[in-house]
């Protein structure tokens, strides 16, 4: 073996480690250490003079290690990797020590912290000595993707792959494509109607060359990996057709919320009492009318049905103010001299020419009325014929602090968004996690709203949180830009910290099966061992710790590594001396 | 008790005046914005919401609309223009209907073909009862060289025609205010008045009547404060001075002209024209707020005055310069213009603001001082 020379670099950090760190004093304790051939401190390691200073003793000392005391690895680990690579070194041959979050920000005694930078330099040295180099892997991605759900989400991303040329196994669930906005009558705010936007999106869709459509048809397992998954389909006539592909785009969609569960809305036993999709389908048969064929005089919307309230559902669906604005406009040009009434809890216009539809709406003659779901639901009960009108609802006004009680003849609840009842099926093939509502969660809220935390699974439309068309569509193309980009590269970097069975220790107990939470490891029936794919490996180390026979070797955490890290911690040649 | 929701007032209201209003969505910026609102009594948004609604019971019992005057400030900043100041104006209207239990004045509001038949029935009344019941027109002078106006129409008999029509109009007004106190005291179950208040807080309301010191709150425009107060005065002067004094105004005699009776007719007749000729030059220019919007009865009632204040000026030259016919054709269009005017607009139009203002100050200061006074029991209660 090569004789081991380290360099140590402590950072100064400017004043933010300097000044509860005596960094002379690390530099004078840690120098004298077997194998540290080089030991510097710097104002400022991560600059640009910084790195090469570093890059300048590799070459000119023979370093083969390297430990740079600074800030937290989170912030420039990969920078100075980078730096060791430039040198020619692997970058796996670097430890970091952390004294500026673990040590200068938080501690008062400039003595104490000090001799604890010491220590955490110390151990850094001691583990840097048995890293090994590592190489990065790579694999070839398969061009054909997956797109489970055939409503507008589903679609776009689907129409948008295949445009590119590159294949799409589209599989939809119902006999038809389209999914509820193929539904619909018309769309807020500018009155298009669904039928016209859906259809010839559907028939580009059935006649791509690039599109093969499974329905109705279910996907029940996925194997593989990001850029080499598998799936079995078990089609009509019983024969089964088995796929492959290199990204997964899930858009199972929403399903409405069933509003007889809030009794005071009396939904199911009043009537004309409907929901807002119930009512879409009546717009689209093209008369408004009441279960007595007649025309109705006072038509009620009641906004938020379902929808924030810590009894159904807490999240806003989004889109039902935007429907029961579109809803009172399409009343009031079929039925100029009703009565239409809308019971908000707030009105949500936000968005493109939506608030113009609000202020537009209320010019309309539409009475708007606020309740608060806290002081109680809106009661509609039904007059017993007793009066013109058939129901009353009764609630206290918010704007006014006034008990009412407004006639209707014809009342729409708008239903909340829910996720799709097989959503929990599918977050188990796809391997996707949900949230407390049952969406799909994604990768980041915030910075990466598409992707999941499973490499090439991918979440549009209203799977993952409720959403109008074009919102669903923008999320559908997004993602298909990505499996695109991936598609173009064709290869995927993978991880290289990565856990490994030993077969000739594995006793085949399957322990680590059992834990791995990502369902990286797999038992090799025939040689009787436990097998980790490298490609779904996070390097969590969670069998690694598990494993009962030591089998297990987690790359870049082994025991000799970690031992040795802690004993550098704990070493009595750590001590302060002053000046 | 739940109050029904009636979208039909919305439809009513609309001919009293106001444009649609449901642009209005409650941001509370007018009420912020008004001079006059204060805690416990919170407008204009609160009535423009009952009337949004179509609460019929719970305008009826609003005085609020009564305090508001029109200042312009809550509609030049409304986000919405959905021009809350007019709105309250409308709701003015609509209530002087709502307490009027003849039908009347509504149907003087509602249509600017009835009150302008009502007003021509009248004038010409006027003038058939003096081409019947008129006294001679003598073209012989006075001495001092005026015309003999009490020989044509003598003070004693018009002063007797006049109190007849004010006892008639006093009993509308006065049922009609008794109406007000029903809907907006008695009605109003949320409170109950305590009878020393009725003693404590009238002072107040008297001193708003004298002063309208209220509207000179709503500080941007002096000059229309100081319109409206001069005519206000001017008003009153000629009421008091037609009812109890007439024989002592309507003399033959020409008196210098510092004598009181010239020179409060000359007060009164200032009064009026400078009122009317701003507010005629404001409804055409439409700049403030106020002028902004005008309904019938506006342009009918200053259009009225002025021509009474005019004919008043004219019967005064004529008569002391000695042109009997000038004078008893002026006289004749001055009642003419007069009765019409006194007859629809003090107990059921524009007039009787005069009226219900202080009496709402009087209402809702006593009603604010009541719910204070609850608050409090209620909070010692609960200590
Ligand atoms: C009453 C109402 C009115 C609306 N009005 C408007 C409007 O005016 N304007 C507007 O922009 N938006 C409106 N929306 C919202 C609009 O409907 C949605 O944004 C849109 O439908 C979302 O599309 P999606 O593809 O995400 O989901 P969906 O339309 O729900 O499509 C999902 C598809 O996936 C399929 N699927 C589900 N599970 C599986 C599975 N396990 N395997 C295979 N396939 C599966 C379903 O069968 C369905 O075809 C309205 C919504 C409602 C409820
Ligand atoms: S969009 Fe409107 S109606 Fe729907 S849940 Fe949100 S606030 Fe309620
Ligand atoms: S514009 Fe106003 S209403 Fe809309 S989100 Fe912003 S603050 Fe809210
Ligand atoms: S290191 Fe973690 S992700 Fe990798 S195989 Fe072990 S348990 Fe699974
Ligand atoms: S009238 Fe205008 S300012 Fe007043 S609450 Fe309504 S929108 Fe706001
Ligand atoms: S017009 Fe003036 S006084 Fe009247 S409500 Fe508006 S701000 Fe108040």
């Amino acid at each position: 073996m090569e004789e081991i020379k380290i360099g140590v670099y402590v950072c100064w950090c400017g004043t933010n480690i300097a000044k509860m760190v005596d960094v002379d004093q690390v530099v004078d304790q840690i120098k004298f250490l077997p194998d540290v051939a080089v030991a510097r401190n710097y104002k400022y390691m991560c600059s640009d003079p910084g790195q090469d200073m570093i890059i300048r003793d590799i070459k000119q000392h023979h370093l083969n290690r390297v430990v740079v005391a600074a800030c937290s690895p989170r912030i420039h680990e990969l920078t100075f990797r980078k730096a060791l690579a430039k040198a020619g070194l692997n970058p796996m041959m670097f430890q970091m020590a952390n004294i500026r979050e673990q040590v200068a920000w938080v501690h008062t005694d400039r003595e104490k912290a000090t001799k604890k930078a010491v220590s955490l330099v110390h151990a850094a040295i001691n583990r840097v000595k048995w890293h090994e180099s590592l190489d990065k892997r790579t694999i070839e991605v398969n061009p054909a993707t997956l797109v489970i759900g055939g409503g507008v989400a589903g679609m776009s991303a689907a129409l948008e792959i295949a445009n590119a040329g590159k294949q799409v196994y589209l599989v939809e669930k119902s006999k038809k494509l389209g999914g509820y906005a193929a539904q619909l009558d018309l769309t807020f705010p500018h009155f298009y109607s669904a039928r016209q936007l859906i259809k010839p999106m559907i028939r580009h869709v059935e006649d791509h060359k690039n599109i093969r459509i499974f329905k109705p048809m279910q996907i029940n397992q996925i194997f593989g990996y990001m850029g080499n998954f598998q799936s079995t389909l078990q089609l009509a006539n019983g024969d089964e057709t088995k796929l492959k592909f290199g990204n997964i785009i899930v858009a199972t969609g929403l399903q409405p919320f069933d509003p007889s569960e809030i009794t005071s809305y009396n939904y199911g036993k009043l009537p004309d009492v409907v929901t807002s999709l119930e009512f879409e389908k009546m717009l689209a048969k093209g008369r408004i009318e009441t279960c007595e064929g007649k025309e109705p005089k006072n038509v009620a919307i009641i906004h938020c049905v379902g929808s924030r309230n810590a009894n159904y559902h807490e999240y806003c669906s989004r889109t039902c103010c935007m429907t029961a604005l579109k809803f009172a406009n399409q009343i009031r040009s079929a039925l100029p001299e009703s009565n239409i009434f809308d019971l908000y809890a707030d009105m949500r216009s936000f968005g493109k020419g939506c608030e113009e539809l609000y202020t537009q709406t209320s010019r309309k003659n539409v009475i708007f009325l606020r309740f608060d779901q806290q002081n109680g639901l809106p009661e509609i009960r039904s007059t017993n014929g007793e009066e013109a009108v058939s129901m009353l609802i009764e609630f206290t006004e918010q704007f006014s602090k006034e008990q009412v009680e407004v006639p209707a003849d014809l009342v729409i609840l708008m239903v909340a968004m829910e996720s799709h009842a097989d959503a929990k099926d599918i977050s188990h093939i796809a391997g996707i996690s949900m949230c407390g509502n049952s969406f799909f969660i994604e990768k980041h809220p915030k910075l990466d709203p598409v992707a999941t935390t499973s490499d090439g699974v991918f979440i549009v439309g209203t799977c993952q949180a409720p959403k109008d068309i074009p919102d669903s569509i923008s999320q559908a193309k997004a993602a298909a830009a990505r499996v695109l980009a991936t598609i173009h590269v064709g290869t995927i970097e993978v991880d290289v910290i990565t856990a490994t069975v030993n077969e000739d220790i594995c006793c085949g107990c399957q322990t680590c099966v059992s834990v791995c939470p990502y369902k990286a490891i797999s038992f090799n029936k025939e040689k009787g061992v436990s097998e980790v794919n490298e490609i779904l490996c996070k390097g969590c180390g969670t069998c690694g710790s598990t494993c009962p026979t030591g089998a297990i070797r987690s790359r870049h955490f082994t025991d000799q590594q970690i031992l040795s890290q802690i004993q550098g911690l704990l070493s009595p040649d750590n001590k302060f001396e002053k000046m | 008790m739940s109050q029904r929701i009636n979208p039909e007032l919305k439809k009513e209201l609309l001919k009293f005046g106001a444009k649609d209003w449901n642009d209005c969505y409650h941001c509370g910026n007018c009420t912020a914005t008004c001079q006059l609102t204060e805690r416990e009594i919170l407008f204009p948004r609160k009535a423009i919401r009952q009337a949004q609604m179509g609460l019929t019971e719970s305008l009826a019992s609003n005085a609020d609309p009564w305090l508001c005057y029109y200042c312009g400030d809550c509609s030049d900043t409304c986000p919405r223009d959905a021009n809350p100041g007019e709105i309250m104006m409308t709701l003015r209207r609509y209530l002087t209907s709502v307490y009027d239990w003849t039908g009347f004045s509504g149907m003087l509001y509602k249509s600017a073909k009835a009150h302008i038949v009502v007003m021509l029935v009248l004038f010409l009344s006027v003038v058939a009862a003096f081409l019947i019941f008129g006294g001679p027109m003598i073209t012989e002078l006075t001495s001092d060289g005026g015309v003999r106006l009490n020989t044509f129409a003598p003070a004693e008999i018009i002063a007797g025609i006049d109190h007849i029509v004010l006892l008639t109009l006093s009993f509308f007004l006065l049922t009609n205010m008794i109406n007000m106190y029903y809907k907006v005291v008695l009605k109003d179950k949320t409170v109950h008045i305590p009878w020393y208040l009725y003693f404590t807080e009238i002072g107040e309301a008297l001193l708003n009547f004298g002063t309208q010191l209220r509207f000179s709150k709503c500080n941007k425009s002096r000059m229309y404060w100081f319109g409206h107060w001069f005519l206000m005065i001017g008003y009153v002067t000629m009421f008091v001075l037609i009812i109890f004094f007439l024989s002592w105004f309507q003399t033959d005699n020409i008196n210098v002209w510092y004598h009181p009776q010239r020179l409060i007719g000359y007060i009164i007749t200032a009064g009026f024209l400078f009122g009317t000729i701003f507010f005629m030059i404001g409804r055409i220019r439409k700049k403030k707020q106020i002028f902004k919007h005008s309904h019938h009865s506006d342009w009918i009632f200053v259009v009225l005055l002025f021509l009474v204040a005019f004919s008043g000026i004219l019967i005064h030259i004529f008569r002391i310069n000695g042109l009997p016919f000038a004078t008893y054709y002026t006289y004749v269009a001055h009642l003419a213009f007069e009765i019409p005017m006194v007859v629809t607009f003090v107990a059921f139009s524009k007039w009787s603001h005069l009226a219900y203002r202080p009496l709402a100050i009087y209402f809702s200061n006593m009603k604010k001082k009541t719910r204070e006074l609850q608050l409090k029991s209620k909070l010692s209660v609960s200590y």
